[in-house]
């Protein structure tokens, strides 16, 4: 008989500040199992992961009821550490991921928690050197890692106690379309080897064709699917389990009218070499490629944030940077503050709210909105600004398909005043907003072509070659 | 040569303890002690870029308040930056601290004096807060910039708004983060943490308290003698 290692009775948990809680959930899941766990954007996937890793309530304070158990033991007789040592958490930010700052530290840092002697640490840290391949990555600084080298990390240190339930957030968030499917291949061996995994994401194409079943939440409430086709089949927009087979239209070509920015014969430091782009008004370029390819070099280039080492790099003003953490990048004292610092015109300020539905908000702090909010106020701090080239950086990570499709839409009424450059590894998204595909490799651009029917091969020969590189096979079409 | 290794908690009562010593201790020359045993410690501990800062900054400071020092309309300037330059070197010596050591490593050197582990924790996630703070600083400089929103010194207390409010919004968040990824690793075991990085006390670690301690009693001396 297969053995039952969570269980969930009832479980429901309230935030004390927020409405967002998860309530009656109920579910058992089997040793060797892969469980998606999806929904949209607050729909308490992050809430049921804290409770199955014992931060809801260690760490966050709610009410919580009902009954969850591991292993047949109910999880309200346990401590963090039991719990912690039997479940592995990988978590999508590096900065609750990571307790050092160096990489061998991190991993030996849960074992020196439980008082492992010397000499186990080090046969463990071998074990786990051998397992995940991760040698070369011994003794480094984390934060000079590229994003799948320190996902690798992220997951050797959630396996350190030999845990056989391992969670994870969003992994795919940070990842490239390689590094993905790379991370897919290690979740079907790891379950082959009887690990028990549960996901949460909101793209899952890396996990085609392994999942057993999946929790969906729906604003707080569970719906359980017995197997990935019954989830297939089940109307939400499961579309981008095969991203290949979307059937998207194709923008119209049009004549761009003007030049808003160029690079000519472009080096810098050994990162990027002779890169020559020209980008039009009215049009979306989206730059692909691998982590560490440069991408985000580039844009800083553009920004003059960078000085090119050689060639020159033209912009008639300095862009507007949309950034992936727009905690970053809010500075107000109120939505409506932080707009009057882009332009002060308090009309075109309250258009442009009501228009990205954010016109409630507006006199509330930028930091208490949430992920979605904050990245609409971004949208409308850059439809404010008026400049004539607006950058964005993986505008999509973590978001659901339906924020997504938002988006999209405001993306593509900004290019009607002004060039847009996208950074991004999300195929569908590519798909819905590019005029045009920048491929940068190592360094250099490989190709450089307007999307259309014609060229669409070519886009996905770009993420067949990047799945091919990290994960040494060959795909098939 | 070989850098010299030195335990980090000699460092951290170090650190704590040279401070607090200006109560007790003519200021000069504890402030004349503290350099040179600052860079001393540099010097041995092979860190060479944080001893030329360390001489820039506190042999500039000083320019200027000899330079302005007989200027009445200036002598302000100098006035600051003599109390200032006070704490260059206890600055030098915590910069080794918080460079030099990872954050499990200053944890295990913790562990050995027996203080109650709730402190060692809190401890251990403030020094972990620096380098990450070092870190956002600059995308947030570089953040307010793109936005045109430039630090200026003409409107001190605007510039700080923008800067300081969002800060304290990233601190919190950052803290419960950072709890968070201490206690899914089992920081709150009740048995002995142990290390892999053993940190012992060497002959090295003696011999640099002593040389610490027969300074600062050589400030009592001083006080004694001469005041």
């Amino acid at each position: 008989m297969e053995k039952n290692v969570l269980v969930a009775n009832n479980l429901t948990f309230n935030y004390e500040e927020s409405s967002e809680g998860i309530s009656d959930i109920n579910f058992s899941i089997n040793e060797g199992d892969v469980i998606l766990l999806t929904g949209n954007s607050g729909c308490g996937k992050s809430t049921l992961l804290k409770c199955l890793n014992g931060l809801i309530p260690t760490v966050t304070e709610g009410e919580l009821s009902g009954e969850l158990s591991i292993n047949g033991d109910s999880y309200s007789e346990l401590k963090m550490h039991q719990i912690n040592k039997i479940i592995g958490s990988v978590f999508q930010n590096p900065r609750s991921q990571f307790f050092t700052e160096n990489t061998t530290a991190e991993l030996v840092f849960p074992m020196e928690n439980y008082g492992y002697k010397k000499a186990d640490m080090q046969k463990r840290l071998e074990e786990l050197q051998g397992t995940f391949g991760i040698h070369q990555l011994m003794n480094r600084n984390i934060y000079t890692l590229s994003s799948g080298e320190r996902q690798m990390i992220a997951l050797s240190s959630a396996v350190s106690m030999n845990q056989k339930i391992l969670l994870f957030d969003e992994p795919s968030a940070n990842l490239d379309y390689g590094n993905a499917m790379l991370l897919g291949k290690i979740i079907k061996e790891m379950r082959n080897n009887g690990y028990t995994i549960i996901v949460a994401d909101h793209r899952f194409f890396y996990l085609n064709g392994i999942i057993d079943k999946v929790l969906f939440l729906d604003k707080g409430k569970l719906k359980l699917y017995d197997s990935e086709d019954e989830f297939k089949s089940s109307g939400y927009d499961t579309r981008s389990f095969n991203i290949f087979s979307l059937d998207i239209p194709f923008r119209k070509r049009i004549d761009y009218e003007s030049v808003v920015a160029s690079m000519k014969n472009v080096s810098f430091k050994n990162i990027l070499e002779d890169i020559n782009l020209e980008l039009h008004k009215g049009e979306v370029t989206v730059l692909v490629g691998p982590n560490g390819a440069g991408k985000t070099t580039l844009a800083k280039l553009l920004c003059k944030t960078y000085r090119p080492t050689s060639g020159t790099v033209d912009t008639d003003e300095l862009p507007f940077f949309i950034m992936q953490d727009p905690d970053y990048q809010l500075f107000g004292t109120s939505v409506i503050n932080e707009l009057t610092l882009v332009k002060n015109d308090i009309e075109s300020i309250k258009n442009c709210l009501d228009n990205l539905g954010l016109l409630p908000y507006r006199h509330k702090h930028p930091f208490d909105l949430s992920g979605g909010q904050k990245q609409r106020l971004q949208i409308a701090m850059a439809t404010l600004c008026e400049k004539t080239l607006i950058i964005f950086d993986e505008p999509t990570s973590g978001l659901d398909v339906y924020s997504m499709h938002s988006v999209v839409k405001e993306i593509l009424k900004l290019k009607i005043n002004a060039g847009v450059l996208v950074i991004s590894h999300d195929y569908e998204f590519i798909r819905h907003v590019a005029d045009r595909v920048v491929f940068l490799d190592e360094g250099t651009i490989k190709k450089d072509f307007v999307l259309t029917e014609d060229s669409l091969s070519d886009l996905n020969n770009i993420f067949k070659h990047m799945q091919e590189e990290r994960c040494n096979e060959k795909v098939e079409d | 040569m070989k850098s010299l290794r030195l335990n980090p908690i000699v460092l951290i009562l170090i650190n704590i303890i040279a401070p607090s010593m200006y109560i007790f201790i003519s200021g000069k020359y504890l402030q004349a002690f503290l350099f040179v045993f600052a860079s001393m410690l540099l010097i041995l501990m092979g860190r060479f870029k944080s001893l030329a800062v360390l001489f820039i900054v506190y042999f500039g400071m000083m320019g200027i308040y000899y330079m302005t020092v007989n200027n009445e309309k200036l002598q302000f300037i100098g006035l600051f930056l003599i109390v200032l330059v006070q704490s260059v070197p206890c600055l030098a010596l915590a910069s080794i601290l918080v460079r030099k050591y990872n954050s499990a490593q200053l944890l295990s050197a913790l562990e050995t004096i027996h203080i109650p582990r709730v402190l060692v924790i809190a401890v251990t996630i403030t020094l972990k807060y620096i380098p990450t703070f070092k870190r956002e600083f600059s995308y947030i400089l570089e953040s307010m910039r793109l936005r045109g929103i430039s630090f200026t010194w003409k409107h001190p207390i605007k510039s700080f708004q923008y800067f300081i409010v969002p800060q304290l919004f990233r601190c919190a968040a950052l803290a419960e983060e950072v709890t968070a990824a201490g206690f899914v690793k089992g920081i709150d075991v009740p048995v002995k943490r142990t290390s892999y990085y053993e940190e012992r006390i060497r002959v090295s670690d003696a011999a640099v308290l002593l040389v610490f301690v027969t300074g600062l009693a050589g400030g009592f001396l001083w006080k004694r003698m001469y005041l």
